[in-house]
């Protein structure tokens, strides 16, 4: 052969110049989606992508990996390797991946399809549609992994049930739905920038370092393997990122803001990785904190956005609360889950005395002043042959979708609470982060399915918590414990729907993009929901949400909704809260009146402290 | 001698995933089973796309062809992305042992009178041709109900963009390496009357909204353009004395009789299925009826296009093809009348 | 760190940067890659990407390597074929990345390059 082309002539060759500009018919309706986010592209050759791998390489890389693992695989199933783990508890950590990891390779296969065809540029769509593959490549061979164990543990047999209905798992599905149904652009700041590049090695590394850590060799062998392809997708999301910031200057705000959102979105999706690394796996790795000071704040913040500096690209907003919540997020959310483990698809116990020495050394200005306590009295509890239970259902954020039990900044003992009316509509939010999100895009997160609500419009398999534990699909054993009662919601009429609040409209591909909210009142008949706060009480993680009539006297609500809550609490005694508030301002209740007589409206925030 | 071998026995508690055992009972599915069946979320999505409001993310209307179980479908093949790329680097390895072979030989050079332009005039340009197939493809992986589906459109997508680095790559064979032809492969199919028909065929494809009848058309012309190309004229060319053509034909004509398996498996389900059947059948008649006559019409511009450059009764062979076609939808079950449909 | 060097017997200090001296000196800043601690071709590569890279420190965590380098890491496809004594396509690198940070300036026949740009 004469000439011999460098893999850089060869690999554009064969991927660039494929395509033509169409004129049987108008190439703005072969590729319809790309202009109404506001993103400039001016030249789509300039994109890069250093890997310059060809089908034929991806093809022979991808089956030599492949084929080591499923032989991993196979020996491992053929040697019962399940009964080597380190301990059975930690198969929680890949119950819950596999519940809510899993569908999310899914969802990113599913929608790099369309990034593979509705982009312009045939350099970035086929990295697209390799990506694409790629994860389905991860939905399979981490069902294929956690197959074995299917066979012996709990919590795995009905994982896409569980995804689509169980209430902890709304938190990362709505998260990739809420980037699936964004642009295309969007889509890929969220899921390759922030998702791949920003927040994987926080997602991904400390579970399969557990993996390895805890005996798990299949685990740590898949994912291992599919960091390999993340790699790629990492680099997908910075070429992307680097891109479209240099292709026009208007895009640098819009990106700015992609950017400042989905940081938060992830972050808070990684909320149930954090409680994960301090709880879940029996011999640790590093703490959440230590992980999100190397992962995040050295290698992002100190690396990648000095890099990005140049473009005039800030770090995320609300970053610092993330880092401000370092100390704090895994205690917080390990202790709801561990509250509300009567309705979930994995077991929660509490720290033992080694554990609890591991925690304090982490976290020396945290734990024992103020995570130990609660961990202390369940202890007292289930040493009186009880289970510290909350016994209600939590009120929901609602953009991130997980129970309020985030606590105001630079105040680890209050819990945060943002609220916004929109349309006359009363939403809360964990969050300045979220409530932010919300504020941008009000049309969108109004349609958010929040499973709390859902279960009390009825929708989610019956009224009790077996009804709904059975529509979830959860099956005796795979939590550790199904006893708690019943909550039981009941029904009554209106409140004048309040009037004000903010407008603004989404940019969407028509202007027509309204839906009515999914938790609106008229849902309820002569019921409304009502949030409740017991004001500085460590043991209740977050406000309970309650469905109740409207004409529902006051003491009737005290004795038959509120008590019965609070009694979670056993050193509870009924009657005795005080300093009442409603929605911000005090109040006075007299035991005659009724909510609405009261003012108690549609997702209103009743507060107390005793 | 006989070793006894004491191992600890644990009964597992099931056999298989929870909602596999409700469809085939509690026994071991095979990995293609458990990598697809069920995969794909169902219900309670979260937002409206802001890219379609009238939709769900997924959703079973973004084609008119539907089946009561999308599950139903299941790729003969077995395919799952193991498998998957497992025989797609066998493919690329052969066709990389052939070019090789054909490239330290020269053989290219020696092909007859008319044969050397053929690859290069008409069969490279057909790299567009496969981009254009990878997008209408990626379309159905993206909208498909259910990952059975999905999945085969998938593979099909990367195939295509596959087909189109192989063709590349016999245009580097053609110019000793280079990549030189390639910019003329693309001249002629943005001009080259010959073409013109296949290229207004891929830009129609793509603004087609439903994915099934994108789908379907693309493989009407693929029925026509995979068999002219690489069983017809690999025969005229083994006949007479193109044998380099033939040595790089039977690759693509390898793929595509693994790419017809699950093609016709699915018409045949959607052909059959007990509740949407007989609208199914319908509307693929519809297809068939709007896209085989511009298929074939296409078809035979390129088949002049061949014969003027080998004389191999090129447009003769893409008459018979239609009606081959007509003939073998008719058998999946697709109210076809042949003598309708030819161009 | 004390948890997992507790845990694995391993001292970790040298592959992070941030204690106090290290912060302070953080105007180069590190890039890095994390490998499959898998079998000899892992060996080889994590070999040659210590020649190749004055200043490079490597920490082992369960299951993976972790390679940083102070501004720019470099792996040079003649140093891994003289470490494994065969060829070794650029692309079989992939075989062994579990993660990186940094930029991916240049990837070709002869070496990959890892920096930040700006």
């Amino acid at each position: 052969m004469a000439q011999k082309l460098s893999m850089k002539q060869r690999y554009s060759a064969l991927t660039r110049d494929l395509d033509w500009t169409p004129d049987y018919v108008d190439p703005a309706r072969v590729f319809p989606y790309t202009a109404f986010e506001g993103i400039k592209v001016h030249d789509w050759s300039k994109w890069e992508d250093p890997f310059r791998l060809t089908v034929d390489a991806y093809c022979k890389y991808q089956a030599e990996k492949d084929k080591r693992l499923y032989a991993v695989l196979d020996g491992f199933a053929q040697g019962q390797g399940h009964l080597s783990l380190s301990d059975a508890r930690y198969l929680n950590s890949m119950k819950l991946f596999l519940q809510g990891v899993t569908p999310l390779e899914y969802a990113a296969h599913r929608h790099f399809a369309f990034l593979a065809r509705y982009y312009n540029g045939p350099g970035p769509r086929f990295a697209a549609l390799c990506q694409s593959i790629d994860e389905l490549r991860h939905t399979q061979t981490e069902v294929h992994t956690l197959s074995t164990y299917n066979r012996y543990y709990g919590g795995m047999h009905s994982w896409p049930t569980m995804f689509d209905r169980v209430w902890y798992l709304s938190v990362p599905k709505s998260f990739f739905d809420d980037a699936m149904s964004a642009g295309p652009f969007e889509f890929l700041i969220a899921i390759s920038f922030s998702f791949e590049y920003l927040l994987t090695n926080l997602l991904f590394v400390p579970f399969m370092s557990g993996a390895s850590f805890n005996g798990d060799l299949p685990s740590m062998t898949f994912g291992f393997s599919a960091q390999s392809d993340e790699s790629r997708h990492m680099t997908l999301g910075l070429e992307a990122i680097k891109f479209l910031l240099e292709q026009d200057e208007a895009n640098v705000p819009i990106i700015q803001e992609w950017i400042d959102k989905w940081f938060w979105r992830g972050y808070r999706l990684v909320a149930l990785v954090a409680q994960m690394i301090d709880y879940m796996l029996p011999r640790k790795v590093m703490s959440w904190k230590e992980s999100f000071e190397l992962y995040f704040e050295e290698q992002m913040l100190g690396g990648l956005f000095k890099d990005l500096e140049f473009y005039g690209i800030t770090p995320p907003r609300h970053v610092e609360h993330a880092i401000a919540e370092k100390d704090l997020l895994s205690h917080q959310v390990y202790w709801t889950l561990y509250s509300f483990s009567y309705a979930a698809a994995f077991t929660t116990t509490l720290p033992d005395p080694a554990h609890r020495a591991w925690l304090r050394e982490q976290y020396p200005d945290t734990f024992e002043r103020y995570y130990q306590p609660p961990f202390d009295r369940a202890a007292a509890i289930q040493e009186g042959g009880g289970r510290f239970f909350f016994q209600g259902l939590p009120q929901l954020c609602q953009v991130c979708q997980v129970p309020m039990l985030f606590t105001e900044p630079g105040d680890p003992t209050t819990l945060c609470q943002r609220e916004r009316v929109y349309r006359g509509e009363r939403y809360h939010f964990c969050s300045d982060g979220c409530q932010w999100i919300f504020d941008r895009e009000p049309a969108k997160y109004v349609q958010a399915w929040l499973p709390v609500h859902q279960i009390y419009q009825g929708n989610c398999g019956g009224p009790t918590v077996p009804d709904v534990l059975a529509w979830y699909g959860i099956q005796d054993g795979d939590a550790g414990s199904t006893s708690a009662r019943s909550t039981t919601p009941t029904g009554s009429a209106g409140t004048p729907k309040p009037r004000w609040g903010l407008t603004m409209p989404v940019r969407a591909i028509t202007e027509a993009y309204e839906f009515p909210s999914r938790s609106r009142a008229e849902l309820y008949g002569d019921d409304q929901l009502v949030h409740v706060l017991w004001k500085g009480n460590m043991l209740l993680a977050a406000a309970a949400t309650f469905r109740v009539p409207r004409a529902m006297p006051w003491a009737e609500f005290l004795a038959g909704v509120v008590d019965p809550w609070a009694a979670s609490d056993p050193d509870y005694r009924p009657g005795t809260g005080r300093s009442w508030t409603l929605d911000g301002r005090p109040l006075e209740p007299r035991d005659a009146d009724t909510l609405a007589d009261l003012g108690v409206g549609h997702k209103s925030l009743l507060t107390f402290d005793t | 001698m006989q070793y006894e071998l004491r191992q600890q026995v644990v009964e597992p508690r099931r056999k298989t995933f929870k909602y596999l055992a409700d469809r085939y009972g509690d026994q071991p599915v095979s990995r293609y089973v458990e990598a697809t069946v069920g995969v794909q979320p169902t219900e309670n999505f979260h937002y409206r796309p802001l890219w379609a409001p009238d939709h769900e993310l997924y959703d079973e209307t973004y084609s008119a062809l539907r089946l009561a179980d999308p599950y139903s479908f299941l790729d003969p093949r077995q395919y799952y992305y193991a498998p998957y790329v497992t025989a797609r680097a066998q493919w690329h390895d052969a066709v990389g042992r052939t070019l090789r072979y054909v490239e330290d030989r020269r053989l290219f050079d020696h092909l007859p009178a008319g044969w050397r332009e053929l690859l290069g005039g008409l069969v490279l340009p057909l790299r567009h041709y496969e981009s254009g197939a990878q997008l209408v493809c990626v379309t159905g992986a993206r909208f498909a109900y259910g990952t059975s589906i999905e999945q085969c459109l998938s593979y099909a997508a990367f195939d295509r963009i596959g087909l189109a680095q192989t063709l590349s790559r016999v245009g580097f064979a053609l110019a000793d390496g280079g990549d030189e032809l390639l910019g003329a492969a693309k001249e002629s199919w943005v001009g080259e009357p010959a073409l013109q028909g296949l290229r207004r065929l891929c830009e129609e494809l793509l603004v087609e909204p439903d994915w099934g009848a994108a789908a379907i058309g693309l493989d009407l012309a693929d029925r026509l353009l995979y068999p002219l190309l690489y069983q017809h004229l690999d025969e005229a060319a083994l006949r007479t004395g193109a044998g380099p053509y033939s040595l790089f034909a039977q690759h693509p004509a390898g793929w595509y009789a693994d790419h017809r398996r699950w093609l016709d498996a699915l018409v045949g389900t959607w052909c059959a299925d007990p509740v949407h059947g007989a609208e199914n059948r319908a509307i693929l008649a519809g297809v068939v009826a709007a896209w085989l006559p511009r298929a074939a019409a296409a078809v035979t511009d390129f088949a002049r296009g061949v014969e003027r450059l080998v004389a191999a009764e090129a447009p003769e062979a893409v008459a018979a093809l239609a009606e081959r076609a007509a003939a073998d939808l008719a058998r999946l079950g697709v109210p076809v009348e042949p003598q309708q449909v030819t161009a | 760190m004390s948890g997992s060097r507790e845990a694995t017997g391993l001292d970790h200090d040298g592959g992070r940067a941030p204690s106090d001296g290290a912060r302070q000196a953080q105007r180069v800043r590190t890039v890095g890659v994390d490998l499959q601690e898998a079998g000899e071709d892992a060996r080889g590569v994590v070999v040659a990407v210590e020649r190749d890279n004055p200043g490079a420190t490597v920490t082992q965590l369960p299951g993976l390597v972790r390679i940083q380098v102070p501004g720019r890491l470099v792996i040079r496809r003649a140093s891994v074929e003289e470490q494994l004594g065969r060829e070794w396509e650029t692309h079989e690198f992939q075989l062994a990345i579990v993660s990186y940070h940094g930029h991916i300036a240049e990837w070709d026949e002869d070496e990959i390059v890892i920096q930040w740009d700006h």
